[in-house]
């Protein structure tokens, strides 16, 4: 669907992932999981790249990791949401509903242009 | 800033960046691969579908390793700083929170430093600034020293000087100068006493130095007669001209000749040897004119610049050759003197070097003491507060990071120490001005200047980690199990750390003692200098110069009358018993002249003596007290025309005439000259001393005021105090005439006082460092008793409950603690033997292992040790079994 190095996928995946953590504290494969699930498979990449990314949302100060145990009693590495990346998830999810909502209006639009013939 | 480190304290190691990362993915890949055999694929299906959804594995296996890498880097950065600053934090609350501990430590640490930065900044401005001269590492000073020793700074000869410019190859330009002489300037209002000197014009352009205002010198000035140039120094000008523009091209009169101003040096400038208000144009022709003193006088002092590539050490060889060379062809005037070449620098620095230097091993040795000091101070607070790094060990602080937050501590009270002592420097440097102002070279500016201030802040750190090293290592090998569970008095104190404690006051004890021998040793010197009978009588003496202008009282003619009427007006003042004229008082007599005696000329081998020469009235023996030892005085028979006559001192009569024969020899004086009348040697009087530092009086030989006309400088004795005359006098020679200016007005008790200056500024700083380290160390016997006695005070309550008594518990105290004091002394031993090892080139009259002065060094300080153990040893004699062990 989209290019798997675009600028515009990474910036997705990254707000995607904010979002997961909103609910609380995941590791990599639950967050990769939760994506998936929640787009119906569209966003359906190769999970690989979901990694370097989480390091570096971890560089910028917006997640941070912690190993835990899971259910099964299995050490897993578990990102949190910093209020850095709080604030993040705000300013970023407000910034694609204007995206979103500014590109469909005009991929919808029904008004031609006056040069259109 | 908030900062979790929960993910790094979580484990004890934390694994290298790719393990964590390896993890990770293996986690994901075997959830993923759980799901799908949950969903009914064979385990080797699962894995291939699940790598495939996974992706280029390797690849991010490599970027999320790089990406940990450079992360962890980053937030150990992070780490550090936030650490620091919460270690600084802690430490300040810590240090608020125990007040006398921090006031006293801050106090002494504000002593140590501030004793270092001051004394740091005499030698960096004595020392280590450059000198107001252009390149001044090319400036060499040409000496002619006496091979006997007896000179080694000695002035070269206007034909010595024009030789060595024949045939010197070593420097590019020289230059010459005479000594700074009194002279009386008179320019708007009454006559006033300036410093006057003659320089080569070419010694600025030498010392690469050009005026700031007016044209200054031309090239020939001073070549003529008819020059009538003058330049005049920056503080000259602020001072008497105010500093006016107009200064330049004004014309003064200078001991009565006119003189016009054109040129006024750099403020910093400073001639090479003494200070100067004026500068005359010297030209050397002149002297060559006259045959006898052209070799005969040595009045110069010579500067040259190295030419380009020439070693200072090859241009001494070379002035080595060529005085050899002179000394040949000049036997007659040059034998016995020698030609040699020092750095500018070290003929200025002069002999303040020395003493500069014990100074600052004496500054560093008061530092190490305080460094020992608080050591145990520290030490002591730590005990006191293990119960607080136990519990925070007990909470997951590291080892590492507890010795860190102490360091921290300690360094932050010694910046804070280091803030207050740069301020008591500068007050202290105020005081070293007031106190050494003649005994420092005149091109230093005590200052504490950027480096100076660099190096106490350096010194200041240093410090904090040298006295918080020890505590803190002995807090990070603390158990804190053992002391959380220990439930006995906290303030008992483990077997190491009363080691360090009692190593730390051995150091103290052994620092002090060699401190405080070398003070004794110089304070014996001093005590040796000043208390040797100086040869006359300096009480009810008052002193003052005059200068008669010369174009009044040119002529011996004038200037008998002139004196002989101000001699008896003088002695007619109410209260005065005798007065005399000098040339110059004693202990600052420079004016030697060459010795020659009738029938017994000097083997062709030997250099002609030089001997102290010092103009003398009649009256002069008797005002000063100096006893007649054979002969006779001067009288009024000695007139200008009658035959020369001359008195020496015992010293000379018992060299020279070993005999016992003085009294009737024939001489002849300065430069050899055949033709002048033979002098009459008619009398032979006590020694007086003029070299502090020798104690032996040197020969000296005294020439009669009326036939030579020789001194200005007037001695009045009174039975009262000789301050009271100081107006009177002055009026009566005002009433003479008006004209001549009195100055130098003092009592010949302050003149000797200032004689010692030089010697006595170190002594009193060394005697003060002693002081202050003997308090530390005193200090640190008693902290190190106090914490001994409460350490073991159960114990001593258990001993007193079955029958000990109070004096087997004290000896019982001293002798653990004296074991240190005794490890101490010895160790001092060592200082002591490297300390007068230190001094000894500053020692006169005493023995370098003086028995009286090392003796006292140890006996005050076990006094003091003893009177600081006292109490801390009877509160454990004393103890109170009952309270005790309750």
């Amino acid at each position: 669907m989209f290019d798997k190095d675009s600028g515009l996928l990474q910036g997705t995946v990254e707000l995607l992932v904010l979002k997961t953590l909103s609910w609380g504290p995941m590791h990599g494969y639950g967050i990769a999981s939760w994506i998936e699930s929640a787009t119906d498979d569209v966003l359906r990449v190769e999970e690989g790249s979901l990694y370097p990314a989480l390091y570096r949302m971890t560089r910028k100060g917006w997640i941070k990791a912690r190993w835990g145990v899971t259910e099964n009693n299995r050490r897993a590495k578990y990102y949190h949401l910093t209020a850095a990346g709080r604030r993040q998830f705000r300013d970023q999810t407000s910034g694609w509903q204007r995206f979103a909502a500014a590109v469909t209006q005009a991929v919808t639009s029904r008004t031609a242009p006056t040069w259109a013939k | 800033m908030h900062h979790d480190r929960s993910d790094r304290d979580f484990r004890f190691v934390t694994p290298k960046p790719q393990v964590e990362v390896d993890e990770e993915l293996a986690f994901h890949l075997e959830e993923r691969i759980a799901q799908y055999v949950a969903a009914g694929m064979t385990p080797n299906e699962a894995r291939r579908v699940a790598l495939a959804r996974f992706g280029d594995m390797q690849g991010v296996r490599q970027e999320c390793a790089k990406l940990l890498t450079e992360d962890r880097k980053h937030a150990a950065r992070r780490d550090w700083l936030g650490d620091l600053r919460q270690d600084l934090r802690f430490a300040v609350r810590s240090a608020v929170r125990a007040p006398l501990f921090s006031l006293l430590a801050l106090v002494t640490l504000a002593v140590g430093i501030g004793a270092n930065a001051a004394v740091f900044g005499v030698v960096k401005s004595v020392l280590l600034d450059p000198l107001p001269y252009a390149a001044p590492g090319q400036l060499m000073r040409l000496y002619c020293p006496f091979r006997d020793g007896t000179q080694t700074k000695g002035a070269l000869s206007a034909g010595t000087i024009s030789d060595v410019r024949e045939r010197q190859h070593s420097f590019s330009s020289l230059g010459a100068f005479t000594n700074p002489r009194d002279a009386v300037l008179l320019s708007d209002g009454a006559p006033q006493m300036v410093q006057a000197m003659f320089i080569e014009p070419r010694l600025l352009r030498t010392l690469g130095v050009s005026p700031i205002r007016g044209p200054g010198f031309r090239e020939d000035d001073g070549l003529h007669d008819t020059t009538t140039v003058v330049m005049i120094s920056y503080g000259a000008w602020q001072r008497l001209f105010g500093g006016r523009a107009g200064a330049i091209g004004q014309t003064i009169r200078l001991n009565g000749l006119p003189r016009t101003i054109v040129g006024i040096t750099p403020r910093d400038f400073v001639p090479p040897e003494g200070t100067a208000d004026f500068f005359q144009p010297l030209g050397m022709s002149l002297f060559m004119r006259d045959p006898i003193a052209v070799r005969g006088s040595h009045n110069f002092g010579f500067v040259g610049r190295l030419a380009p590539g020439v070693a200072q050490d090859a241009a001494r060889r070379e002035m080595n050759a060529i005085g050899a060379a002179l000394e040949q062809e000049f036997a007659k005037d040059d034998f016995g003197i020698e030609l040699t070449a020092v750095s500018l620098r070290d003929a200025m620095v002069g002999d303040t070097r020395g003493p500069l230097l014990l100074l600052l091993a004496s500054a560093a040795l008061v530092l190490l003491i305080t460094c020992a000091n608080l050591a145990g101070a520290l030490l002591s607070r730590t005990i006191s507060r293990r119960k607080e790094f136990a519990v925070r060990v007990a909470l997951g602080a590291g080892r590492g990071r507890l010795v860190r937050q102490l360091l921290t501590e300690s360094v932050l009270l010694a910046a804070a120490g280091g803030v207050a002592g740069l301020a008591l420097a500068v007050g202290g440097l105020g005081l070293l001005r007031g106190l050494a102002l003649d005994a420092i070279p005149s091109y230093a500016n005590l200052s504490l200047d950027g480096g100076a201030i660099a190096v106490t802040f350096a010194l200041a750190l240093a410090t904090g980690l040298a006295f918080g090293i020890g505590p803190a290592i002995s807090v990070g090998r603390a158990d804190p199990q053992r002391t959380l569970r220990d439930e006995t008095r906290g303030s008992s104190e483990s077997i190491r750390s009363r080691r360090l404690r009692g190593v730390l006051v051995a150091g103290q004890i052994a620092l002090c003692v060699s401190l405080l021998a070398a003070a004794g040793l110089l304070t014996r010197s001093l005590v040796a200098m000043t208390s040797a009978p100086i040869g006359f009588n300096p009480d009810g003496l008052l002193t003052f110069q005059l200068n008669p202008p010369a174009n009044t009282y040119g002529t011996l003619e004038t200037r008998n009358q002139l004196y002989d009427e101000m001699l008896r007006k003088l002695g007619a003042l109410p209260g005065v018993s005798s007065v005399a004229i000098t040339s110059a008082l004693p202990t600052q007599v420079h004016n030697s002249n060459g010795l020659f005696i009738q029938d017994a000329p000097w083997p062709p081998n030997e250099p002609v003596p030089f001997i102290l020469t010092v103009g003398a009235s009649d009256e002069y023996f008797h005002t000063m007290g100096i006893p007649l030892a054979a002969g006779r005085g001067f009288t009024t028979t000695d007139a200008p025309n009658a035959p020369p006559v001359i008195v020496i001192n015992q010293a000379m009569a018992h060299k020279y005439w070993p005999k016992g024969n003085a009294v009737g020899a024939h001489i002849h004086i300065g430069p050899p000259n055949p033709s002048a009348p033979w002098i009459t040697v008619i009398g032979v009087v006590g020694n007086v001393r003029n070299d502090p530092t020798h104690l032996v009086p040197e020969p000296t030989m005294y020439l009669p005021f009326h036939q030579e006309s020789y001194g200005n400088t007037v001695l009045i004795r009174t039975a009262g105090d000789p301050v009271a005359l100081t107006n009177s006098a002055r009026g009566v020679i005002a009433a003479i005439d008006p004209m001549i200016p009195m100055y130098k007005v003092a009592t010949m008790r302050s003149v000797l006082g200032d004689s010692f200056a030089m010697r006595r500024v170190p002594v009193v700083l060394m005697t003060a460092f002693g002081a202050l380290a003997l308090l530390l160390a005193s200090v640190g016997v008693y902290a190190m008793f106090a914490n001994m006695a409460a350490a073991r005070e159960r114990e001593f309550g258990v001993r007193v409950a079955l029958g000990s008594t109070p004096g087997a518990i004290a000896r019982l105290v001293v002798r653990q603690g004296g074991a240190w004091m005794l490890l101490g002394l010895a160790v001092g031993a060592i200082g002591v033997a490297v300390a007068a090892r230190f001094v000894r080139s500053q020692l006169f009259g005493v023995a370098e292992f003086d028995p009286v002065a090392i003796g006292a060094a140890v006996l005050v300080l076990l006094v003091c040790a003893g009177a600081a153990l006292l109490r801390p040893v009877r509160r454990a004699a004393h103890v109170d079994p009952i309270s005790v062990l309750r």
